[in-house]
């Protein structure tokens, strides 16, 4: 299907030439973010990982880009290439983003654009995403570096804090314009004090180029930046004009569905002019469609659970329904690396807050003897009950939660369980199902399972899911149903789609009362104008989809720990952080990786969003990678990783592999053997 | 005697060994002599101050060895059990259900839910019935949810950019579309920035405690929407409240609140004015000029969640600053929503630079969510290019609101506090003699949720109003009570219905089913009398 209007090329407008030097100045050539470089030696390792990249690079051809550019786009959009062109695209392709690197052969007919969902047709490149029964869960170890990397940290914030300080004490002298607005003035106070936003201004100013960088297109496999520059030392972003074409390993599109290509999308095209594009208004005052009841009793039965609700945003999803359960009186114990959302709905729901360490079934146990023998504070009255809320993967860890264990004290302690899987469902377990998937037990056994549609599905939003009566009182009660919008019918469209094409459609001919979970969805309880292309419909690119990614997760994960880095997190996870610790590096390992041939994009996150040490650059894997992307990830980590003095982890020795050895025994990393 | 010492010697030559290795390193440490020196002078010249620094150093010792749990164990109401009998406790300990089932009243309420087949605007079909019905209760202000030019453009963008965003706007999940609507609202408002938050209910949450922290004066409207009381409540501001839509009162209480710091001569803290534009509750609209003068004389910040404003009233739809001739830039923040007023979804503030990107880094919905999908964003844009452009749709919608008020203004048996103007429009059974609705006091309409009294009163004029709306449904007129989460709101306002008026219904649609609810109205409540 041609596009309306068809992108520009990338590669045409990325490289209009390549620079004979690679100490010239790059003012005006809209590589990588072309923001000044912070010091001399910064831009010393900048360059050398460049001469790095462009020495492994095919010869720099001079590409007639303009005259290439349209035979790029059309070909993309097609599924399968014209031999004759492959030469001339190969060229272009240096980067390998727009083209797969080994072509396909006859037999091999892909679906998807390559750009936003990558083609791989090696079965050895798969693994099912399970837990083995019966052996326990791989505890979280928290690797420490050396000491002078510890030490190095502690000093570079210090010295960060002293220069801020010093710098704030002298310019409110020399020019209190620029620090007005953190003054009183004209008989108000400032809006943001001085005190507050100190760190913003003074450490996250100086990093600003790895956050909030402006993207258009889909967020699939591959990510069009839109190239920006800053002339005032981050202050202010100004668009150069350019886009650079970089490989995506930082959104949360676990699943790969996010396409605007595809089956998925097809059937959002429809339910766009079927539907149109709101619901107009509130769940409870007639802002609900058939299209929502469908939906929920679709994500009911993914689940596993008797009911469901569907909420029009993630975040709110846990900040409006949490204080509908508990109230004044009762009791919230709470994973210490719980989410923001989940904080903000205990804080407005009045109920007590008590937490454990991160997944640490010990220091729950012994939290929930003091908590039920010794009641609510002062009064010492038994607690109304009592909520233990968990996240199913934690995001900037990439643990998953002990779900075995937690089950373990439920069954003593009789208190309620949710689970928050906004990150764990669609992408843990062999069918997709989220942890109880992933561990073998009955999703029942958890009183409330909450999750969202921003990531494995590609849409929108948010859910829970529980037993009939839980869900009907949070319909009820629960803040979203009365006050805020439903959800719109184009994103329902594209959570049914894809959901349903995960679970595979049962032919309709099987009565939907002989299908048990976890298995496929009844084609009655779909919207009859949805018409899924067979692959999706059989659930076989569902299957697919998780085997791969459950394979690219394993493989990142066990290859980055073979190269000696220290990462956290279960291997299952396709959330992979590796650990930077000093400040300085995160600034430098996301421009580094932005720069290369290959240019990638990383998710960078440091203090408040972890502790003030551990700085990490988070890595999400999607299905739409292919292996060989997670190669390109690899090599350019190995190479920084080298300039920049990363590799601290306890592999060591012979057990550390060069990345050829990685790359090479990518099927053996990549199983669920180990 | 000599006995003693003598024993001590191999105990002081072990020592040694240990003493005199920590004394080398020690002085090998760069600066150790510094230090030395420095400890040796001060000892010298006030002894005193070593035995001082000797305490700060064990104190800060002690201070970080500390556990930071919060109900410590060693507090004084801590009660030590033995194992045993805390298993017991553990064994005895029966926790309430997690969610009581719905009482019969709430079982019908939820069933009685009108629900839409296929897509929802100004004449849907409904589920139960299959047949169309007129809708006056869908946010449908300005008619866009029907416009092809808008679905055209979306799925255009569908086809450039997929559906989800995956990723919040800190990660990747800033698209130039996002950018554009932000630059398309603040043009619209005449404002410098705006910024969008993902979903209308969660900004005014969110945009409070992004701002006004501990210590910090909100005075409030008593009635305000309850996302507001939410965002109010978790700032953990000093609130003041002021009676509803009473600037009188409102001037009272910023007076009091001078005097008060005057008199304690406290720090200058934030101080902001939350209110709404049109009131969710009520329909009420406030005296925006007034409000501004009363902000400005008395150096506050005013918050203005715009969110049933914007979009249905002024010229343009710009809401209460073009109906009030006021410049956008006098509001410091103006809250709307995209999900109401331009049919899509989403909700924005509106301000200063400064104030917009204070939130992108301290707004909790906006930097812990997803950003919208991009399709949405650009209905959003293209809804207000349309509206922009074509002042017919507010004028076709104030007729509306004008004939709906005429037939509805008749009747002895309501009460309407809503505003002439505005196309949401309230109807609260009238209980007590007749009482011109401008001097409706706010202990008429509204309760404390203790005074079980007039909730009683309460739940029987909700009853009626819901037989009028099962009523008017099936002659062909969906309509809604105003539904509230009960026992959770701060005040309990008196039920009602509420409308939502349309600019894709004529005069002559409007007026009949108006028409339809009036008849069922004096039918209920004549029965009654």
């Amino acid at each position: 299907m041609p596009l309306a209007s068809p992108l520009p090329s990338p590669m045409a407008l990325n490289r209009p030439q390549q620079s004979p030097s690679i100490f010239k100045k790059r003012s005006a050539s809209g590589l990588g973010s072309g923001s000044p470089l912070p010091s001399s030696a910064a831009s010393y390792l900048s360059a050398l990982s460049q001469a790095d990249a462009r020495a492994r690079s095919v010869s720099p051809t001079s590409t007639p880009a303009l005259s290439l550019s349209s035979s790029v786009t059309s070909s993309s959009e097609d599924t399968i290439l014209h031999e004759e062109e492959e030469d001339a695209l190969m060229n272009s392709n240096a980067d390998g983003l727009l083209l797969p690197t080994r072509p396909p052969n006859s037999a091999q007919v892909f679906s998807t654009v390559h750009t936003e969902f990558g083609h791989c047709a090696n079965d050895k490149y798969r693994t099912t995403s399970q837990h083995k029964l019966g052996t326990p869960l791989p505890t979280h170890v928290e690797q420490d570096p050396p000491y002078y990397i510890l030490l190095s940290t502690y000093v570079s914030y210090l010295i960060l804090i002293c220069l801020g300080h010093v710098r704030d004490f002298v310019g409110k002298r020399l020019s209190p314009s620029s620090y007005q607005h953190l003054m009183p003035q004209h008989g108000y106070a400032p809006l943001n004090s001085d005190f507050d936003s100190f760190y913003t201004r003074r450490l996250k100013t100086r990093m600003d180029e790895c956050f909030s960088q402006p993207v258009t297109g889909v967020a699939g496999r591959t990510i069009m930046l839109l190239d920006r520059t800053s002339p005032d030392y981050n202050h202010t972003q100004l668009f150069t004009g350019t886009r650079t074409r970089a490989l995506n390993i930082s959104s949360y599109n676990y699943l790969g569905f996010a396409q605007a290509r595809g089956g998925c999308a097809d059937a959002v095209e429809e339910s766009i002019k079927r539907y149109g594009i709101s619901s107009l208004g509130a769940r409870l005052e007639g802002g609900g469609t058939d299209l929502h009841n469908m939906g929920e009793a679709l994500v009911a039965n993914f689940t596993g659970m008797e009911d469901a609700l569907i909420c029009s945003m993630g975040f709110a999803t846990n900040s409006t329904i949490i204080p509908a359960l508990v109230s004044k009186g009762c009791l919230v114990i709470s994973d210490e690396l719980n989410h923001a959302s989940i904080r903000f709905g205990t804080r407005i729901s009045g109920a007590s807050v008590r937490m454990f360490k991160h997944n640490n079934m010990k220091s729950l146990e012994s939290l929930l003897k003091e908590v039920i023998s010794q009641g609510q504070p002062k009064t010492h009255r038994p607690w109304k009950k009592i909520l233990v809320v968990v996240e199913g993967l934690y995001s900037m860890e990439g643990t998953l939660v002990n779900l075995p264990g937690v089950l373990e004290l439920k069954k003593k302690y009789k208190f309620y369980l949710f689970v928050d899987e906004a990150h764990s469902i669609g992408a843990i377990g062999p069918r997709g199902r989220g942890v109880a998937d992933y561990f073998g037990v009955n999703p029942r056994s958890i009183d409330i399972l909450m999750g969202t549609f921003t990531k494995s599905f590609g849409a929108a939003g948010g859910y829970i899911a529980g037993s009939k009566t839980i869900i009907d009182h949070l319909r009820v009660n629960g803040h979203s149903g009365a006050y805020a919008e439903s959800m719109t019918p184009s994103v329902l469209t594209q959570v049914v789609a894809s959901m349903a094409s995960i679970m595979g459609v049962a032919p309709p001919d099987v009565p939907s009362k002989e299908i048990v979970h976890p298995g496929p969805v009844a084609s009655a309880s779909l919207p009859q104008w949805i018409n899924l292309p067979l692959n999706l419909a059989s659930g076989e690119e569902g299957t697919s989809r998780l085997r791969r990614l459950a394979f690219n997760c394993r493989y990142l994960h066990s290859g980055l720990i073979k190269l000696g880095f220290i990462t956290y997190g279960h291997p299952a996870s396709p959330i992979v952080p590796l650990l930077l610790f000093n400040p300085g590096k995160m600034n430098m390992f996301h421009k580094m990786m932005k720069q290369r041939q290959t240019p990638i994009v990383v998710v960078v996150v440091a203090y408040p969003a972890t502790p003030l040490v551990t700085s990490r650059v988070r890595f999400c894997v999607s299905a739409a990678h292919t292996k060989e992307d997670i190669d390109t990830v690899l090599r350019a980590c190995d190479e920084i990783g080298d300039v920049l003095d990363l590799k601290h982890g306890s592999v060591r020795g012979k057990d550390r592999w060069n990345v050829e050895q990685v790359i090479a025994r990518a099927a053996e990393l990549g199983s669920n053997d180990d | 005697m000599d006995g003693a010492p003598e024993s001590l010697i191999p105990v002081l030559s072990f020592l040694e060994g240990p003493l005199s290795t920590a004394l080398t390193t020690f002085n090998k440490i760069p600066g150790s002599a510094v230090i030395l020196r420095y400890v040796k002078s001060s000892h010298q010249n006030d002894p005193g101050r070593t035995i001082l620094e000797l305490l700060l150093l064990i104190f800060a010792i002690r201070t970080l060895l500390q556990s930071r749990t919060r109900a410590d164990r060693n507090g004084s109401h801590y009660i030590q059990f033995s194992e045993k009998e805390v298993d017991e406790l553990v064994e005895e300990w029966t926790p309430e259900p997690l969610a009581a089932p719905l009482t019969p009243a709430e079982q019908s309420d939820l069933a009685a839910v009108p629900i839409i087949a296929g897509p929802n605007g100004p004449r849907p079909k409904l589920v139960s019935t299959g047949k169309t019905a007129t809708n006056l209760a869908s946010f449908n202000f300005s008619g866009l949810s029907s416009n092809e030019h808008i679905k055209q453009r979306a799925v255009e963008i569908l086809r450039k950019y997929g559906l989800g965003s995956c990723g919040p706007p800190g990660f990747y999940g800033t698209l130039d579309v996002h950018m554009d609507l932000e630059n398309d609202i603040a043009d619209f408002l005449g404002t410098e920035a705006a910024i969008l938050y993902s979903q209308g209910f969660s900004t005014v949450s969110s945009v409070i405690p992004a701002f006004s922290k501990r210590g910090d004066i909100i005075v409030a409207d008593r009635a305000v929407n309850f996302a507001i009381q939410k965002g109010i409540e978790i700032s953990r501001s000093t609130v003041r409240w002021y009676d509803h839509n009473d600037l009188g009162s409102l001037e009272e209480v910023l007076i009091s609140i001078e005097k008060d710091r005057k008199r304690r001569r406290g720090p200058l803290t934030r101080r902001f004015i939350i209110t709404e534009g049109i009131f969710s509750k009520d329909g009420a609209m406030v005296d925006l000029p007034k409000l501004i003068e009363l902000k400005l004389k008395y150096k506050y910040r005013l918050i203005l969640d715009e969110t049933y404003s914007f979009g249905s009233v002024g010229r343009t739809g710009r809401g209460l600053t073009e109906l009030y001739n006021v410049p956008a830039s006098k509001v410091d923040m103006i809250l709307g929503s995209c999900a109401v007023g331009l049919n899509s979804c989403g909700g924005f503030c509106a301000g200063s630079q400064i104030v917009v990107d204070h939130q992108r880094i301290n707004g909790p919905s906006f930097v812990f969510s997803a950003s919208m999908p991009a399709l949405l964003a650009v209905s959003a844009s293209e809804g207000i290019n349309i509206i922009r452009n074509t002042p017919s749709i507010f004028e076709c919608l104030q007729t509306n609101v004008h004939a709906a008020r005429a037939i509805l203004d008749k009747l002895d048996c309501i009460l309407i506090p809503s505003h002439p103007v505005s196309p949401v429009i309230h109807i609260y059974v009238r209980t007590t003699d007749p009482v011109p609705p401008s001097s409706a006091k706010f202990n008429l309409t509204f309760a404390s949720p203790k005074d079980t009294l007039r909730l009683n009163e309460f739940d029987v004029e909700e009853r009626l109003l819901q037989e009028v709306v099962e009523d008017c449904l099936a002659q062909g007129v969906i309509l809604t009570r105003a539904k509230r989460l009960k026992g959770q709101e701060m005040v309990e306002p008196k039920p009602s219905i509420r409308l939502a008026l349309s600019s894709a219904l004529t005069k002559k649609e409007t007026e009949k089913a108006v028409s339809v609810l009036r008849n069922s109205l004096v039918k209920t409540f004549g029965r009654r009398r």
